[in-house]
């Protein structure tokens, strides 16, 4: 998308405000979501029919460890791929990604490319049925936040294959930061599609000072000027940082503390927000809030003055993951997608319009050498933007910021049910 | 076939209610039994649920949740009564006063609908902004206090759900009234009422009918409301019953408590419209 204008960057963002969009990449049902209740309700009862005595691997279903691996194959000519919206390039001009029909070209697998996830949960809702039962879920490749990779791993839903063997690329060219993470050993299940940041957001003008931790959100100061998430991970994660301590290694007695602390704070909060925060930002209810990193670089292009940091305590990396759900018809087509999507010149293809976190640190010299590109042929608005993307921190992280990011814990359902509780009597009472 | 019908024909009537029928049975009835089935069960996603007769979640839900019930309960009272202070005088004026204008003046009430709900709400976040056009200017000429905000607060969050249901008020409340004939009136007072007791013992009475259809079609949806809560709301103190039962299904997975919310909701809502229709006992319902 080297043609990238100014106004197509309008249109995106409206697109995105009014049609659940890039903001809406990780909440359930939020704007546009919310005009699609009758289907979330027909998920959620396919979900609670399914759950009617069924329990999960009541067959079929491996257990994720000694699971035999898949890969190897000759691939189908077939990829049935659900991603989130707004998540891969595309040409203004057609309409149609560049990235897929390159693949097209080269593999000759066909993508069915659908938009369908607007949520984790609510996801899960939607394929939990069939893999429950032993069935395939209709989807090759799905793409799962880090949490729900390892909540998917910890059921056997997701099928294991070799990294290295099937996926050489991802090896040679990945970031080391997304190799071998928490949530799944050695990537036997999964390789990062992109990730971004949780952190602070602030506005400058109402806040009058610097923001730099999280003891800014707590702050008397800026009472009913700040904005929470009412994702459970993501604002327990942070106070939990607060605290000293790592999300991955909390107890049950760290956990209640930084409830605790958010308890206390919610007298001061004006709202617990998915991606309509972002628009609070915007237009000035909000001095203070938490954030995620793309949306603020997207929000940068209406108003620089808005900063994102990253909190001195530690934020959150989050990733994003292509997998393949357990007993996909094309697991092959899937993993040579995987490969083909970690040669640096399409990874820098597909950041220079998603603009979240690369997975693949060569793509930063490759979008500058686009903006050299532009540069040469005069289209000084195109080199502009793409040099923005290329020297962003919130798309190319230094060290020291990658530093001091952390990863959620993968809980255990009894955890889950004691993080939900807790949170949920904050927000809602 | 015409001697089928001949000996038949009481039958046709019921005929014509098969596929409306049909249709409450897959998609009310069913449902309906799933969710209670689903109430009374325990478990958790990763384990399994399983039908124990655990009639225990009502009362724990009502316990646990009894702040949201009533406070929804609270505002859907104060909507209807919000759209009939706002919708009676609209659909009196309309049907008694609209002359040629009547058809163009009920466009103008549906034609918010030609707009999705979720975005005539987001809509307005943007006008009750701190700094948006509303407050923002009130704030710029000095007659509210820098501090002062709409978003966030119980205010927002009625006023969002009165303007998303007024056109469900006025519209059973112009039929009832338009059908009135205006006769009556004059008669009321040719013989000595003052327009007062002309509208109070002729023209309310007679348009009661649509007073309670359209206060229903007002206090129900709202009683349910989650949307304005959120987008509108989104504290502790705005949170609404159906918010706790989105909470429930989509982010904790706690399907049993959240049937069993949903049917306490909905077994209270039928209890209240039957108490109401009793008050207004003798009155023709027509919607």
């Amino acid at each position: 998308m080297r043609d990238q204008s100014r106004d197509s960057q309008i249109e995106r963002a409206i697109a995105r405000a009014f049609s659940g969009g890039r903001y809406s990449r990780r909440v359930f049902l939020r704007r546009a979501g919310k005009g699609a209740v009758v289907a979330g309700s027909a998920l959620t009862l396919q979900s609670i029919l399914a759950a009617c005595g069924i329990g999960p691997g009541a067959s079929g279903s491996a257990s994720p460890s000694g699971a035999a691996l898949v890969g190897g194959g000759e691939p189908a000519g077939t990829l049935v791929f659900a991603n989130w919206p707004l998540y891969i390039d595309v040409d203004d001009e057609t309409g149609e990604s560049p990235t897929l029909q390159q693949f097209t070209e080269a593999s000759g697998i066909e993508v069915d490319y659908q938009e369908a996830i607007q949520d984790n949960q609510e996801f899960f809702g939607t394929i939990q049925p069939a893999l429950s039962a032993g069935q395939d879920t209709a989807w090759d490749m799905i793409v799962p936040t880090d949490w729900m990779v390892g909540k998917m791993i910890g059921l056997g839903y997701l099928e294991a294959f070799d990294v290295a063997a099937s996926v050489p690329n991802f090896v040679a060219n990945a970031s080391d930061k997304y190799k071998n993470p928490s949530y799944d050993a050695d990537n036997r299940h999964s390789v990062p599609w992109q990730s971004g940041i949780t952190g602070i957001a602030y506005n400058p003008e109402l806040t009058g000072r610097e923001i730099t931790g999280f003891a800014d959100l707590l702050d008397p100061a800026f009472e009913g000027q700040i904005g929470m998430f009412s994702e459970v991970r993501d604002s327990l994660s942070l106070a939990l940082l607060h605290n000293g301590v790592q999300p991955k290694d909390a107890t049950e007695d760290d956990v209640r503390a930084a409830a605790d602390i958010l308890r206390d704070q919610a007298p001061l909060v004006r709202g617990y927000y998915g991606n309509e925060y972002a628009q609070a930002l915007a237009d000035g209810s909000l001095a203070v809030t938490m954030a995620w990193s793309g949306d603020v670089f997207q929000l940068q292009f209406d108003n620089p003055d808005l900063q994102f940091v990253v909190p001195e305590a530690g934020g959150i990396l989050w990733i994003d993951n292509m997998t393949i759900p357990k007993l996909a018809q094309h697991p092959n087509d899937a993993l040579a997608f995987m490969d083909f999507v970690y040669q640096p010149e399409i990874a820098a293809q597909i950041t220079e319009w998603v603009n979240y976190i690369c997975p693949v640190p060569a793509a930063q010299e490759i979008i500058r050498t686009h903006a050299q590109e532009a540069v040469d042929a005069d289209d000084q608005e195109t080199a502009d933007y793409l040099t923005s993307v290329a020297e962003s921190e919130l798309v190319f992280p230094s060290e020291e910021m990658l530093g001091n990011l952390h990863s959620y814990k993968v809980l255990s359902e009894e955890e889950e049910a004691l993080w939900n509780e807790l949170f949920q009597e904050i927000t809602q009472g | 076939m015409a001697g089928w019908l001949r000996r038949h024909g009481g039958l046709i009537p019921y005929l014509f209610l098969v596929p409306g029928g049909l249709w409450l049975l897959v998609f009310f009835v069913l449902p309906m039994l799933t969710m209670a089935s689903v109430a009374l069960q325990e478990g958790t996603l990763g384990t399994g649920y399983r039908f124990t007769f655990n009639l225990g979640v009502f009362p724990e839900v009502i316990g646990r949740y009894d702040d949201q019930f009533l406070r929804s309960l609270l505002y859907a009272l104060v909507v209807t009564g919000l759209t009939m202070a706002i919708g009676y005088p609209m659909a009196y004026t309309i049907a008694f006063r609209g002359g040629r204008y009547k058809n163009v003046l009920l466009l103008l009430v549906i034609l918010p609908f030609f707009t999705s709900f979720i975005i005539r709400t987001i809509s307005w976040k943007f006008i009750l902004a701190d700094q948006g056009f509303l407050l923002g200017t009130l704030k710029d000429i000095g007659i509210l206090d820098d501090g002062f905000r709409l978003l966030a607060t119980p205010i927002a969050v009625i006023s969002g759900i009165t303007y998303n249901y007024l056109p469900f008020v006025v519209l059973p409340l112009y039929v009832a009234l338009e059908k009135i004939d205006y006769k009556l009136v004059e008669a009321a007072t040719d013989l000595y009422a003052s327009r007062a007791q002309a509208f109070l013992r002729v023209t309310l009475p007679l348009s009661m009918s649509g007073v309670f259809a359209g206060s229903l079609l007002a206090f129900i949806p709202a009683a349910g409301d989650y949307i304005n809560a959120e987008l509108l709301g989104g504290t502790r103190e705005t949170t609404m019953i159906g918010n706790v039962v989105q909470t429930l299904y989509l982010t904790n997975n706690d399907y049993p408590q959240a049937s069993a919310i949903s049917l306490i909701l909905m077994v209270g809502l039928i209890g209240g419209v039957l108490a109401y229709q009793r008050i207004l006992r003798g009155q023709e319902l027509t919607v």
